[in-house]
C-alpha cells in the first residue's frame, strides 16, 4: 500500500478537540464516517484514512469544532489518497445496490435465526428457566435448545452451543447442528455420547472449516443433578444458594469439528434447592467497550454476584444488559446468548 | 480489533517460517491470517512456528485459523471437500509437528487447553526454543 498513514496523520497529531469527518463513494456510501468528541485525532483520522483505502474513495470531507482543521484533515487525506494508484476500478452504482441487497438478506437470516430458537423456556415443574438470545447483526452461530427427554422422569436437557465465525456460513451450521444434536441427546445415553455422535456425524459428512463449541447437560429434576459434558464451550457459572463465592463447572474436551474423537468428558454436581446455574457464550464475555476493553469471565460474575438472589429472568436480564450497557454505543458484534436454571428452594 | 502479523524466515532455511501475532485474533481477521500462511506454503514453506508471544487475545474463530494452518502445512487445502477432514485423522494419536506454538500467554492458553486443540500442538516456551527444535 503506497499510502503512508503515519505522514499524512503527522500534522494532526497534537490536535485534539472535536472533529467529524465522512467519507463516502461514488454513489453516495458512506464508507467511513467517524465523530469523536475530545478525542485524540490520530487514531480518528487514521481509521478513516484506512478506511478509505480499503473502499476506495472518491470524495470526502470533514469538519469540527474548528471548520478549518476538518477541512484540514480531510485534504490532508484527499491530498495523500489522490497520490495512490487505483487499485480497484471506480465505483459502480451496482456496488451500491448489491451491498443494500446483502444488508437486507442479513435482515432476513437474522430473522430466520432467531426463529430456530424457541425463547419460550419448557414447563419445568420445581425450577426457574430464563434464556435470552440476541442475534448480531453480522448473523452469528449461537443456538441454545431446552427440552424435555422421552425417558423416565423427564429429564431437562440443556444445549448452548456457539458456530466458530460468523455469517451466512456459521447460520447454515448452526441450522444444520442443532436438530442433529437434539436428536443425537434423544437417542444416546448420555450427554457426551451425543456430542460425540455429532461430532462424528459432522466431521465424516458435513466437512466443514467451521467448528462448533457446545456444551450439553441433563439435569434430574428430582435429586438436582446436573450431568454435563462441554466440548470447548465456556464453563457455566454455579451460584449456590449458601452464598458461597460463585464458581466454574470446569471439565471439557475438544470443541465439535476439530478431531475425529472427541473423548469429552462427562463432569456433574447436584443442584441443591435455592442453587443456580448459568450458562452463556461468548458473546457475553468477548464482548468489547469502545476502549476497547473485553467484558471477561470477571465482570460476568460480578454482574451475577449482584443479582444473585434474583429470579433467573432477573439474573438472565441483569447480564444481558449490563453487556449491552458496555458494548454502548456499539452494537453487539457477535450473539449473546444466556441460560440461567434455578432450583426453587422447597416450599416450607 | 486489531492484528499484526510479522513474518520471519530463518536463514538458510527456505521451508521454515514464523508468523508473528500481535494484538488480537478474531473473527474479523481470522481468515488473513490462514491466507499468509496459505501464502507461505506456496512459497515452500513446510513447517511454521507460531510466535504468539504478544498475543492478547483469541476468539473462538482463532482456533479456526490454528486448525486450517495445520492443514495447509499438510498439503490440504482447508475446504477441500474429499480431503479436509482426513489428514486430521491420521493426526490423532500424536501431535504433529510441523506446525509448533511459541510463548502463549495464560489467556491464550487457557483458550487452548479448554478447547482441546492442546492436543494437536508441540507448545514451547520460547520462540528461539520453537524455532531450534522444528
Amino acid at each position: 500500500m503506497a499510502l503512508d498513514l503515519d505522514a499524512v496523520v503527522a500534522p494532526f497529531r497534537e490536535v485534539g478537540g472535536a472533529l467529524s469527518v465522512a467519507i463516502e463513494d461514488e454513489a453516495g456510501m458512506p464508507v467511513a464516517s467517524t465523530s469523536a468528541d475530545a478525542a485524540p485525532a490520530t487514531a480518528t483520522v487514521r481509521g478513516i484514512a484506512a478506511g478509505a483505502l480499503a473502499g476506495g474513495v472518491v470524495r470526502l470531507w470533514g469538519n469540527g469544532v474548528d471548520g478549518a482543521l476538518g477541512g484540514a484533515i480531510a485534504e490532508s487525506i484527499a491530498a495523500s489518497l489522490a497520490a495512490v494508484p487505483p487499485s480497484e476500478p471506480a465505483a459502480d452504482p451496482r456496488v451500491a445496490a448489491h451491498a443494500r441487497l446483502i444488508e437486507s438478506e442479513l435482515a432476513h437470516g437474522r430473522t430466520l435465526q432467531r426463529s430456530f430458537v424457541s425463547l419460550i423456556p419448557p414447563e419445568v415443574p420445581g425450577y426457574d428457566v430464563a434464556a435470552h438470545y440476541e442475534a448480531a447483526r453480522e448473523v452469528g452461530g449461537d443456538f441454545f435448545d431446552l427440552f424435555r427427554l422421552r425417558r423416565r422422569g423427564h429429564p431437562l436437557s440443556v444445549v448452548i452451543a456457539d458456530v466458530t465465525g460468523k455469517g451466512i456460513a456459521a447460520a447454515l451450521l448452526m441450522a444444520f447442528s442443532r436438530p442433529l444434536l437434539h436428536a443425537a441427546i434423544d437417542h444416546t445415553a448420555g450427554p457426551a455420547e451425543a456430542l460425540e455422535r455429532t461430532n462424528r456425524i459432522l466431521v465424516e459428512e458435513r466437512r466443514s472449516s467451521l467448528f462448533i463449541t457446545a456444551l450439553a447437560a441433563r439435569l434430574d429434576l428430582r435429586t438436582g443433578r446436573f450431568r454435563v459434558a462441554n466440548a470447548g464451550h465456556e464453563p457455566p457459572l454455579l451460584v449456590r444458594a449458601d452464598g458461597s463465592p460463585i464458581g466454574c463447572l470446569l471439565g471439557s474436551g475438544p470443541l465439535i469439528g476439530a478431531f475425529g474423537r472427541l473423548d469429552v468428558p462427562e463432569v456433574e454436581t447436584d443442584l441443591a434447592p435455592g442453587d443456580l446455574i448459568l450458562l452463556y457464550t461468548d458473546g457475553v464475555t468477548d464482548a468489547r467497550s469502545p476502549a476497547g476493553e473485553r467484558f471477561d469471565e470477571w465482570r460476568l460474575i460480578e454482574t451475577v454476584q449482584g443479582v444473585r438472589d434474583g429470579t433467573a429472568q432477573e439474573v438472565v436480564a441483569a447480564v444481558s444488559e449490563t453487556v449491552c450497557a458496555f458494548q454502548e454505543p456499539a452494537e453487539p458484534a457477535d450473539d449473546i446468548t444466556i441460560v440461567a436454571i434455578r432450583r426453587l428452594p422447597a416450599r416450607s | 480489533m486489531s492484528l499484526e502479523t510479522t513474518i520471519d524466515r530463518v536463514e538458510g532455511d527456505e521451508t521454515i517460517a514464523i508468523i508473528a501475532l500481535d494484538g488480537e485474533l478474531d473473527a474479523s481477521n481470522f481468515e488473513s491470517v490462514i491466507e499468509t500462511a496459505r501464502g507461505l506454503y506456496d512459497e515452500g514453506v513446510r513447517r511454521l512456528v507460531i510466535d504468539l508471544e504478544k498475543l492478547r487475545f483469541m476468539a473462538s474463530s482463532g482456533l479456526v485459523t490454528l486448525h486450517s494452518i495445520v492443514r495447509i502445512m499438510h498439503g490440504e487445502e482447508p475446504l477441500d471437500p474429499e480431503g479436509g477432514w482426513a489428514t486430521l485423522h491420521s493426526l490423532e494419536g500424536d501431535k504433529q509437528s510441523e506446525v509448533r506454538l511459541a510463548a502463549p500467554q495464560p489467556a491464550i492458553e487457557r483458550v487452548l487447553t479448554r478447547t482441546g486443540l492442546d492436543r494437536m500442538f508441540i507448545v514451547h516456551a520460547y520462540r528461539d526454543a520453537a524455532i531450534a527444535a522444528i
